[in-house]
């Protein structure tokens, strides 16, 4: 059983050049193809990781800028109101200027179409009473 | 002895027969070696080349088939290799301790799983390199080489500190780890492989049939354990000549 010869030497020798040729058949190529791979993965990866941040940047930029856009559209709304008002406010007192210069107006006019016809009642009550006196002393009279 | 004969008659057609210590020697020079051991040696080292071969020979990015599951091996390795040694140290230790752990593993696999015994030898039988003395030793000798070589480049002559280091009167302790070291490991393995193709063997001659199957399937997982344990400690103790005792 434990009978040593020269089988040990020579398996050690045939042990080395195995793992020599191991070495460049096997573990080489593959030990390469492998790392290959990883560095093919992390890479894929870290791109892809990149383009992510770079998606959610995009997103946050876009929120930002929809952001804006509501906030100027809000103002623009609020000034469009404020203006509207103003005009309606402004308008109104337009209307209501014209009403009053035409109250005053109609009123003159009024006031004055009250003076003539008093001036001509006075007139017809002069000429009328005139002649009441005609009538009752005579013309001749009168004079 | 007359039982014994009257079994072995009965036995002449068996499947199974106990050889324990027979070899199929060849002569080189003055020298002897285990023909067994290096037949089936080879044929594992060809199943590795091929499977890495297959694997390799067109690399994907998105890897299929051979190449995915050469993929899940390498990777495997190369935790077992990160855990023992760490992340900063591991990278030019994978192809030792992968091919340890590969080479066991497939050689203990196959011992199992091949019907070795359909194939006749002049003496000997065919079985996993593994259960052979000789090869343990050269891996566990190996192992002992790598983690001095890998102690002296990190570190120099400093390597050699460690023996007196927390203080000298340890040091017959920390010596004698040295050779406890390959020993336990090459014996580990041998021992384990052995027996599990000796209980089989047994169990074969004993009773044929399906008895020894639960038997196989436990050797099935032993060795695996057993290529686990080898490519592991040799990977702690070159993690140890590394780190040292001070640090």
């Amino acid at each position: 059983m434990f009978d040593f010869d020269a089988t040990l030497p020579l398996m050690a020798v045939q042990f080395l050049l195995l793992t020599a040729l191991l070495n460049l058949v096997f573990y080489k190529p593959l030990t390469k193809a492998l790392d290959e791979r990883d560095a093919y993965i992390r890479n894929n990866q870290a791109t892809a990781k990149e383009s992510l941040a770079r998606a959610e940047s995009l997103v946050k930029d876009y929120e930002a800028q929809i952001a804006a856009a509501r906030k100027e559209s809000q103002s623009i709304l609020e000034k469009a109101q404020a203006a509207a008002r103003e005009i309606v406010a402004q308008k109104i007192a337009e209307a209501q200027k014209e009403v009053q210069a035409q109250k005053e107006q109609a009123a003159d006019e009024i006031q004055q179409q009250k003076a003539t016809a008093l001036s001509t009642l006075e007139q017809q009550v002069d000429s009328l009473s005139r002649q009441i006196l005609e009538k009752i002393l005579g013309p001749e009279l009168v004079r | 002895m007359e039982i014994l004969g009257s079994l072995t008659i009965l036995n002449t057609f068996t499947l199974a027969e106990l050889e324990v210590g027979e070899h199929f020697l060849w002569k080189i020079g003055n020298y002897t070696v285990h023909g067994q051991v290096f037949l089936v040696s080879w044929i594992v080292i060809g199943a590795l080349l091929i499977a890495s071969l297959a694997a390799t020979r067109n690399i994907q990015t998105v890897p299929s088939g051979i190449q995915n599951f050469m993929e899940y091996v390498l990777e495997f390795i190369r935790d077992l290799t990160k855990n023992q040694l760490g992340e900063k140290e591991y990278r030019p230790w994978v192809p030792f301790i992968g091919t340890l752990f590969l080479f066991i593993f497939v050689s203990n696999w196959g011992g199992i799983l091949v019907p070795w015994r359909l194939i006749e030898l002049p003496s000997g039988e065919l079985a996993a390199p593994t259960n052979d003395i000789n090869t343990t030793v050269a891996l566990a000798l190996l192992t002992s080489l790598a983690y001095f070589y890998a102690g002296l480049r990190k570190k120099g002559l400093g390597y050699f500190k460690r023996y007196i280091e927390p203080t000298p009167i340890l040091m017959p302790i920390t010596v004698l780890e040295d050779f406890t070291k390959p020993l336990s490991l090459s014996f580990r393995l041998f021992g384990n492989i052995l027996a599990d193709e000796l209980v089989v063997a047994v169990l074969v001659l004993l009773v044929p049939l399906f008895v020894p199957l639960p038997l196989m399937a436990l050797g099935l997982f032993t060795s695996a354990i057993q290529a686990l344990v080898f490519a592991t400690l040799a990977g702690a103790y070159i993690h140890e000549a590394l780190e040292g005792h001070g640090e």
